[in-house]
């Protein structure tokens, strides 16, 4: 009795909600195309306030800030489209930039190995997650829980504390440069975010990675692998964090044993406002690519209204909770 | 037919209780076998005594992680409830006397105003407790720092002993732990709401079908977690004579490190707060040998890190999920 009471009760509200909200269900088709018109409102909010947002300085700035988000937040949505969570990338994003600096390179020939260098690691923490998540059946939340740390304390083992080494001048260039007007990495993040594209949306392999987020057993029975596609999405995402970690570095200009704190959650909230779902299974590459842009675009907005930077905080709390409860109830998957 | 269940049920869970109850037993007396080796002084009743006294902030705040993993939820708002606990509680009272029973009770009310509210919104709303209470951390996180950027306030001298204090040579704080540990197993195993929890955690549609009223289940979880979290806050007011805003942060993660290790299943529906207090023991316990050893943060790090990982490999194999 007191279950179907509550069943009916949760069944009146959603559609009172829905009712209300009826419009948004416009977008319910193409969450990508509400994703757009989000961010247009936003921008025009924000410039309304506030003029100088539509400033080209602050804009470039919004851009190159975003870059190494973008990339990281590609690579979080292939693991949460195989129902899995990476709360390691930040961590690995540190490690990496400490790892690259410790070889005090000065010449710029250095930036490939460098970069291949720190795609090897990646691979082989990707590697790590994937074989224990797989294998050994442990939830991912723990696996990367533990990675974080691991990766944490070998990087303090690495640099005894304080990270002394230098990379070479170009990577300032790489992070922080523009080419015709437009910021590098924006340029490498979009890069990536089309093979990515091809690779997810265009491939038999993308495919794989959507029917084993929607049923692992089921993809097993179809003749897919699951075992071995869920392993490529963390190494993929590991990859992503490292490549994350390296521009970003080349953004900040210097390197601490903290650079990207944060970046596991906010990788995992743009993922979530872009509408991939953390239960698998279902999301884009152009989603992922608008969650990460619109979690920066709230960001700046902050700022340039003049709103005190914690501010940032609340609201990206609040973000995340009214995006998921928007996917959750009011649009149709 | 319902009482056949509910029997299947004790029984499942009274046989992961021993294997975990006995291995953590054993790790315990190992360690502080090997904590004596390393040092004479190790297993004296001042060094014993000092890592249960220290131990009750990771206690509380474990106590309900326990309850939000038993649902096969997760509570990542802990850290920030007790950071806005110890500020709250300590820029209130100020050094007053009579302010501080007021506000203790009043700091206790906000963690379970910020738990209904975490549950309310994964209950009703029907998001995912991990965003949830991530969302909750990040906007408490704004509000913390939008109040103060430093530690503050101050506390009456004599409430200090709640942390420090010690009855017939036993720490104060230890023995509130214990007593809130013994509580809520009690609760779990005897009441109908404590037991409903492991039906919620095993499957939320069938608990449903039965009757639990899930809604208020999650809300009462999420709202036990914030009231410990705000109890371990009052606790490191006590410690520490401040309000720190960064204080919590460490412990969002860590307090779900024992109560994997105490073997309650991420999935949910398995364990109960025994093992936790076992899984905070045994980790105190480590802490406090590796200390002793001269060994460095970084590679302590390393090690929490394995410990993780063991501890669910082990219960994998051992559990049936």
């Amino acid at each position: 009795m007191i279950g179907n009471t509550q069943g009916n009760n949760g069944h009146s509200t959603a559609v009172g909600f829905s009712s209300v909200l009826e419009p948004l269900k416009l977008f319910s088709k193409y969450r990508e195309f509400g994703l757009v018109i989000f961010a247009l409102v936003l921008i025009v909010v924000a410039t309304s306030i506030q003029p100088r947002f539509l400033n080209p300085v602050n804009v470039r700035d919004l851009l190159i800030q975003a870059a190494p988000l973008l990339i990281v937040t590609l690579g979080q949505a292939f693991v949460i489209l195989v129902r899995g969570l990476d709360l390691s990338v930040a961590s690995l994003m540190a490690t990496v930039a400490v790892l690259a600096t410790e070889f005090n390179a000065e010449s710029n020939a250095m930036i490939l190995p460098i970069f291949l260098l720190a795609i090897v690691f990646s691979a082989t923490v990707g590697l790590i997650n994937g074989l224990l998540v797989t294998k050994r059946s442990v939830s991912p939340f723990l696996v990367t829980l533990a990675m974080m740390i691991m990766l944490q304390g070998l990087r303090f083992f690495i640099t005894q504390g304080a990270p002394g080494g230098s990379l070479p001048s170009g990577f300032r260039v790489l992070g922080n440069g523009t080419l015709i007007g437009i910021p590098i990495n924006l340029l490498v993040a979009l890069a990536l975010a089309y093979l990515l594209y091809l690779l997810l949306h265009r491939s038999k392999f993308g495919r794989g990675v959507f029917i084993v987020g929607g049923n692992p057993r089921s993809a097993d029975l179809v003749g897919i692998r699951s075992d071995r596609t869920t392993i490529w999405c963390y190494v993929i995402c590991s990859v992503l964090a490292g490549i994350g970690g390296l521009f970003l570095v080349g953004f900040v200009g210097t390197v601490d044993n903290w650079v990207g704190r944060g970046y596991e959650l906010d990788s995992i909230i743009a993922a979530v406002i872009g509408g991939v779902v953390l239960s698998g299974g279902r999301g884009s590459i152009l989603g992922a690519l608008l969650g990460a842009f619109i979690l920066v675009l709230v960001f700046n907005v902050i700022i340039i209204v003049g709103l005190p930077v914690q501010g940032q905080l609340i609201v990206k709390g609040l973000v995340i909770i009214g995006a998921a409860a928007l996917y959750a109830n009011w649009v149709k998957n | 037919m319902k009482a056949v269940v509910v029997n299947f049920q004790r029984l499942g869970r009274a046989r992961q209780w021993n294997i975990s109850t006995i291995v953590l037993t054993v790790m315990i007396a190992l360690t502080i076998l090997i904590g004596t080796l390393v040092n004479s002084h190790f297993a004296s009743w001042g060094n014993l005594s000092n890592i249960l006294e220290q131990a009750a902030g990771l206690g509380f705040a474990s106590i309900g992680q326990t309850l939000t993993i038993l649902t096969g939820g997760i509570d990542l708002s802990i850290g920030m409830i007790i950071s806005a606990s110890t500020v709250f509680l300590a820029a209130t009272v100020d050094g007053r006397d009579s302010l501080v029973w007021p506000m203790v009770i009043a700091t206790l009310a906000m963690g379970t105003s910020i738990g209904i509210i975490n549950g309310v919104v994964i209950s009703r709303l029907k998001v995912h407790p991990l965003i949830v209470t991530l969302g909750m951390a990040a906007i408490l996180e704004g509000c913390i720092l939008l109040f103060t950027l430093k530690p503050t306030g101050s506390i009456p001298f004599w409430f200090e002993e709640f942390a420090w204090g010690r009855l017939n040579g036993i720490p104060i704080a230890a023995l509130s732990m214990f007593v809130a540990f013994i509580g809520v197993a009690l609760f779990l195993s005897r009441t109908g709401l404590g037991r409903s929890l492991y039906a919620y955690g095993d499957n939320i549609e069938a608990a449903r079908l039965r009757g639990i009223p899930v809604n208020r289940v999650c809300v009462f979880v999420y709202a036990t977690s914030g009231f410990f979290a705000a109890l371990a806050g009052v606790y490191f007011v006590s410690r520490t004579g401040i309000g720190d805003p960064r204080i919590g942060v460490p412990f969002t993660l860590t307090s779900i490190t024992p109560v994997i290790v105490g073997g309650t299943l991420l999935s949910g529906g398995k364990g109960g707060v025994i093992g936790t207090l076992f899984g905070v023991l045994l980790l105190s316990l480590i802490g406090n040998v590796l200390n002793h050893m001269n060994v460095s943060t970084s590679i302590q790090w390393v090690i929490q890190g394995l410990i993780i990982l063991a501890a669910v490999s082990f219960y994998l194999r051992k559990g049936d999920k």
